[in-house]
């Protein structure tokens, strides 16, 4: 199930991307006139689900398909260029390395949702890593049983209640939503490279940004080609994956299913039979 | 079923729902759990045993025999459903169905082989189960060691169950699916006319 798993778990692990949901829309004043509940119902199909709206659809498709240009004319090439110069077990090392420097990220958004636990498993992976890791190109934490694990400010905001807001695509950024769009900018400060204003420290940082870009680019070359591919409209695709992987995210991983669409009882399918 | 009938049978199922203390997803249901394991065991050899053409036939005819299709083709319409007529439901479930095969074919087109083994199960309702399963025995350093793959079950008055979706790590197919078909309806006026456009574009990509 190899592929299966790429397909849904790769664009998860990728775009680190937030939620599920039925296309339960929050009508509201439509009443008993049927007129009003249709055209609340049509309104609400155009939305990315019940509690992300897409108010700026238009503006966001126009972002998608600037983003995806980009992405087949530059980044793909570059991420096969990429896999086609270096060897897995390499790649498997840039990553865990890139990983690493996102230590302070994590740590303190772990202590901002109150998860002293996952943070002290940060920090722990961190020595490890940095010192018999080689530097942070091994893993040794993980088989140590020390589980590596994300965050950002966004699912802080989100532990914390702050609501989702409207659902966008950042240029050159990708899938987002207000909540999270904001987080990714106060994550940039989080880092200590940021507040170290030397052209060698810039230069270090947009390198280790184009790295990260192009190293979580490689292992989803298959799999976006294959939602692409397969896709009736592949904006809905990435937004649906987006929203519902981030949901995960912000759980921290914890299943939940309270929330699923329902698939319809008994009575309301009896028309099937 | 009048809407007093219904709302009559939905207060009732509430109520004794609520008494037999269901309010809260159920655990496992052993029943469920063994319908997905005898399926993944028939289907992981019939994957993976001859060509290409072999396994994409051996998808259609799992899909064909395990996949409740047209409840899955009404569920990704959303409310749409209720207003597709009876000329476009006619056109529109047999394209679905090839369509959705199409999807599940590329979507198995890498599989390398790995066994799934059935880790556990929720009951979210009496006709809606989920049954979750892991890689059995996965190589040091697969990626997707961890990864849960979950089946969502529908099981109807008699007790017969039928696989309803797929999902990896709370990332649900037909619910993918069906944000991207209401969106397409949506954005092409919705309604009857929407779904003319759907039916285009599933006929424009099936003959591509």
């Amino acid at each position: 199930m190899r592929l299966i798993a790429a397909s849904w778990v790769a664009p998860w692990a990728a775009f680190c991307l937030a939620f599920t949901g039925t296309a339960s829309a929050q009508l509201s004043g439509a009443g008993d006139d049927p007129d009003a509940l249709a055209r609340e119902l049509e309104a609400a199909d155009t939305q990315a689900d019940g509690s992300v709206p897409d108010p700026w659809e238009g503006f966001n498709r126009k972002m998608f398909a600037f983003n995806d240009g980009l992405d087949r004319k530059i980044m793909t090439p570059t991420a096969k260029a990429y896999r086609a110069v270096t060897h897995k077990k390499q790649r498997k090392g840039f990553r865990n390395f890139l990983a690493n420097l996102r230590t302070p990220v994590i740590f303190v958004n772990d202590l901002l949702q109150g998860e002293p636990k996952r943070a002290g498993e940060t920090l722990g992976r961190f020595f490890i890593n940095s010192t018999i890791g080689f530097g942070g190109m091994g893993d040794p934490a993980e088989r140590m049983g020390i589980a590596q694990h994300s965050e950002d400010f966004g699912q802080t905001l989100a532990v914390w209640g702050v609501d989702s807001g409207p659902y966008m695509v950042l240029p050159f950024l990708g899938p987002s939503t207000m909540r999270d769009g904001f987080g990714a900018g106060v994550d940039l400060t989080l880092d200590p490279g940021f507040w170290i204003a030397t052209d060698t420290a810039r230069y270090l940082q947009w390198s280790k940004a184009g790295a990260g870009v192009i190293t979580s680019r490689e292992p989803l070359i298959e799999p976006l080609d294959g939602i692409r591919a397969d896709s009736l409209d592949f904006y809905a695709s990435i937004r649906s994956f987006y929203l519902q992987s981030r949901k995960r995210e912000i759980n921290n991983g914890r299943t939940t299913y309270e929330d699923l669409p329902d698939i319809g009882d008994f009575e309301e399918f009896d028309e099937l039979e | 079923m009048t809407t007093m009938t219904r709302r009559s049978f939905a207060a009732c199922a509430a109520a004794c729902l609520m008494a037999a203390g269901f309010a809260q997803p159920a655990a496992a249901d052993q029943a469920a759990e063994t319908y997905v394991q005898n399926i993944l065991d028939e289907a992981t050899p019939r994957l993976t045993s001859g060509d290409q053409q072999a396994m994409f036939a051996a998808v259609d005819e799992l899909v064909d025999k395990y996949v409740d299709m047209r409840r899955v083709g009404r569920f990704v319409l959303g409310r749409a459903a209720r207003q597709m007529t009876d000329e476009q439901a006619a056109e529109y479930f047999p394209l679905f169905n090839d369509y959705a095969k199409m999807v599940y074919r590329n979507t198995m087109e890498n599989y390398a082989g790995q066994r799934l083994a059935v880790t556990g199960s929720v009951d979210r309702a009496a006709y809606d189960i989920i049954v979750n399963s892991k890689i059995a025995n996965p190589e040091p350093g697969d990626q997707f060691a961890d990864a849960i793959i979950h089946w969502r079950i529908y099981r109807d008055r008699e007790g017969n169950m039928s696989i309803f979706d797929a999902g990896a790590n709370e990332i649900w197919l037909a619910i993918e699916q069906q944000e991207q078909f209401t969106s397409i309806i949506a954005n092409n006026g919705g309604g009857v006319k929407g779904i003319d456009a759907l039916i285009a574009e599933m006929k424009a990509r099936l003959n591509e």
